[in-house]
């Protein structure tokens, strides 16, 4: 069922809880705690690098080769857990924000790394956007704050009605996620403003979301993706309300005694060219999805952890699934010897949409 | 098929006391929940239509409506959707409602109404015990205001009256209803094999995308969905369940794993949650001074309150001062664990990057380095190279790579 055409040194390891089911190319030197952030480097550059934040208060660099193999590059320590990374469009730069309530840029040219933002509380999400330049970063003190790096003001501070939860940024459209279901979309032309707030298509916490376009590759909405096992595939300007619609995921396949064990959406990503997407689970798998036509594309078998985050790479040849646990047991199945992992699939051609009939 | 009176808010199905934004989604769920043949599957119109088929088809007797409450099970009463139902039945359901409503608003009452539903679904839960994740008791000390007395009786009944509803049929049963409910036509015989499944063995659930238009009524079914923001005494910063029969993976606190990940001890032990002063969260300097100010303390805590207050404060500002006077001179402000800070300690950045970092906290735009001037180009250095020092601890690779 889970047949993969490529497989590199791991094909004999083939039965399910092994720590790679799907016989992707594993990582090498991985973080030493949970990943809470991956980013594949920009078209910009030949070459595609990937970085990953930790909660072991650390950004890593890797090469990837068209081969598979890992390289690592660099690797960088903030003062406490890492909860996001971005990428600056020309490539020259990664962008690491997290718990000691800073957001750094770190020039991997110069190695050198600047703190280029500043907050009352962690940090949870950073974006680069280009067009600026800026640099976005959402935070639990409740505020949106938009960074020229060289100045050690923000250019623009927006109040959120709650703690920032997950954001997205794809020029000239901007969306936040909150504590309490709320969800703003910001348009960026000229000064970033409020564009709508919205009533949250799903009845609980959120908890990852992307922008994606239309057609014409322009931004035209966001997927949203929950605690409660369900994503929400929202358009800003629906042609019909038809158009939202929200899907199940990562739940359990009704077990023995009936019960139904419902996961957290982990993260969401939509792949570069097809405009399909992925999700990853709390229950330790990733599922494709087209949500053109409403379907499954491909679900994955079940990882030793859960996959607490995702990336594709920016031709979509890459996806980067990253198996460590999220916190969703609390911290008592905390096992700090188990070891993270990041994989790496060449997954083009299952992300293709379903032929429409 | 035309809507009842005005005053009948809701249409209702009969067989199990639900209510239903529409007329239409009652149809639906008494074609999947009380008409369907547990046999083959197939969905029929009406209770005696059930009956005739499965005495035909599968020479079985059908003496009860699947699914329904004990006092409605009758499978010779003639129901589809609102028509049908006996008078006195209708003007019962109409007295409970008048009777249960009150002043509430028509939204409030529908996880009310929802709620005895599970009961059907929980084929070998203790009888009349909500199974619910530790800490959601809060369900059953509030009994749903809409509830009528003795519902969770007649479920017992009804469940102890439908031995042939096995617990995974029901399962399956709630399942196809939810792959095909966006199916209006004619019912065909449906096989579970036949049940049309994005990807072959995988999860049924989860495959079924739907509008979201219909889904606040649609999703509804196979669990009891009890919306977080409602009354219903849950708290607001807990996470509702889901349902009796489904529990979701999540600390019950209503906060981001994050958050609650990053209130651990093991990652904040730099203390940078509560400390403002961010100087001192990675710095050994730092670390010991607030060790020192710990122990002076415990000193402190032996004298006279005053006095030992007194004593704290001088302490804790002359840490401050020490912190101050620590990042100055440019301790390691940033780089963390010692095997790291060792190993990242390269020349390039030890000096300058500390300076500029504490920049920006003093406030000087001119320490910022030029920065957003570099052309792309500096990133395409040869194969091989590496940014800046090696960093990785344990083995490093340096070998120069070509693609």
């Amino acid at each position: 069922m889970y047949n993969q055409s490529s497989i590199g040194s791991f094909a004999s390891t083939t039965t399910v809880a092994k720590p790679n089911p799907m016989n992707d190319y594993e990582v090498v030197q991985p973080p030493d705690d949970s990943i809470s952030s991956l980013a594949f480097s920009p078209a910009a550059i030949p070459q595609t690098f990937l970085v990953a934040g930790s909660w072991d208060n650390n950004v890593r660099l890797w090469e990837i080769e068209q081969s598979g193999t890992s390289i690592p590059k660099s690797m960088q320590s903030c003062g406490g857990p890492v909860l996001d990374v971005a990428w600056s469009e020309d490539g020259t730069k990664v962008f690491m924000a997290g718990c000691e309530k800073q957001a750094k840029m770190w020039d991997l040219a110069s190695n050198q790394v600047v703190q280029v933002a500043v907050h009352d509380a962690p940090i949870k999400t950073c974006h680069w956007i280009p067009n600026y330049p800026c640099l976005m970063t959402g935070s639990w003190d409740k505020t949106l704050k938009f960074w020229d790096t060289r100045s050690p003001t923000p250019m623009l501070s927006i109040n959120l009605p709650e703690r920032c939860y997950c954001a997205d940024v794809d020029y000239p459209m901007a969306v936040v996620g909150t504590a309490n279901r709320h969800i703003i979309v910001y348009q960026l032309e000229g000064k970033p403003q409020e564009f709508k707030k919205l009533d949250s298509p799903l009845k609980y916490q959120h908890r990852c979301m992307k922008i994606f376009k239309d057609k014409k590759k322009q931004p035209a909405g966001y997927a949203l993706g929950s605690i409660e096992g369900r994503v929400a595939i929202q358009y800003v300007n629906p042609t019909t309300v038809k158009d939202n619609f929200t899907f199940k995921c990562h739940r359990s396949n009704g077990t023995p005694n009936g019960f139904q064990d419902i996961y957290a959406v982990n993260d969401v990503a939509f792949h570069p060219v097809h405009g399909t997407l992925a999700t990853v689970g709390s229950d330790g798998t990733f599922s494709f999805w087209d949500k053109d036509a409403r379907t499954k594309l491909k679900a994955s078998s079940e990882m030793e952890q859960s996959i607490s985050t995702c990336a594709f790479n920016h031709n979509g040849q890459i996806f980067a699934y990253a198996v460590s646990y999220d916190w969703s047991k609390g911290h008592e199945y905390h096992n700090p010897q188990k070891k993270n992992y990041i994989y790496l699939r060449s997954c083009f051609d299952e992300l293709k949409p379903r032929p429409t009939s | 098929m035309g809507r009842k009176k005005k005053k009948q808010s809701k249409p209702w199905c009969w067989y199990c006391n639900r209510e239903f934004d529409d007329e239409k989604i009652l149809i639906q769920h008494q074609k999947a929940k009380h008409f369907k043949c547990h046999i083959c599957h197939k969905k029929l119109y009406t209770g005696p239509g059930l009956s005739i088929h499965c005495m035909q088809v599968h020479k079985e007797t059908i003496d009860k409506v699947p699914n329904s409450l004990p006092n409605r099970s009758n499978v010779d009463i003639e129901i589809y959707g609102m028509e049908g139902i006996p008078a006195a039945d209708l003007k019962e359901h109409e007295r409970q409602k008048q009777n249960s409503r009150g002043a509430e608003s028509s939204d409030e009452d529908e996880p009310a109404n929802k709620r005895p539903k599970p009961e059907g679904l929980l084929g070998n839960a203790p009888p009349g015990m909500q199974v619910l994740p530790p800490g959601m008791i809060h369900g059953m000390v509030h009994p749903p205001p809409g509830m009528p007395p003795g519902m969770q009786m007649m479920s017992m009944g009804h469940m102890a009256g439908h031995p042939f509803m096995h617990p995974s049929m029901t399962q399956h049963m709630m399942a196809q209803h939810m792959m095909m409910q966006g199916q209006p036509g004619p019912p065909k015989p449906l096989f579970p094999s036949a049940v049309p499944s994005s990807s072959p063995g995988a999860a049924v659930v989860g495959a079924d995308f739907k509008p979201i238009s219909s889904g606040a009524t649609i999703s509804a079914p196979p669990t009891t969905n009890t919306p977080s923001g409602s009354g219903q005494g849950a708290k607001v910063n807990t996470i509702a369940a889901t349902g009796a029969s489904s529990k979701i993976i999540h600390p019950l606190e209503d906060i981001s794993l994050e958050e609650i990940r990053a209130r651990d001890p093991k990652y904040c032990k730099n203390d940078w949650q509560k400390n403002d002063d961010r100087g001192s969260s990675t710095s050994t300097a730092g670390s010991e001074l607030s060790i020192a100010v710990s122990a002076a303390q415990a000193v402190a805590a032996n004298h006279a309150v005053i006095q030992a207050k007194a004593h704290e404060a001088q302490q804790q500002h002359m840490a401050m001062m020490g912190r101050m006077a620590a990042a100055a001179a440019g301790y390691p402000v940033r780089v963390s664990g010692p095997p790291l800070a060792v190993v990242a300690g390269s020349p390039v950045m030890a000096g300058p990057t500390m300076g500029v970092l504490r920049g920006p906290l003093i406030g000087g735009p001119l320490m910022r380095p030029p920065h957003l001037g570099m052309p792309p180009g500096m990133i395409q250095m040869p194969p091989g190279m590496m940014y800046g020092a090696p960093m990785f601890p344990g083995h490093m690779i340096m070998q120069p790579r070509f693609r």
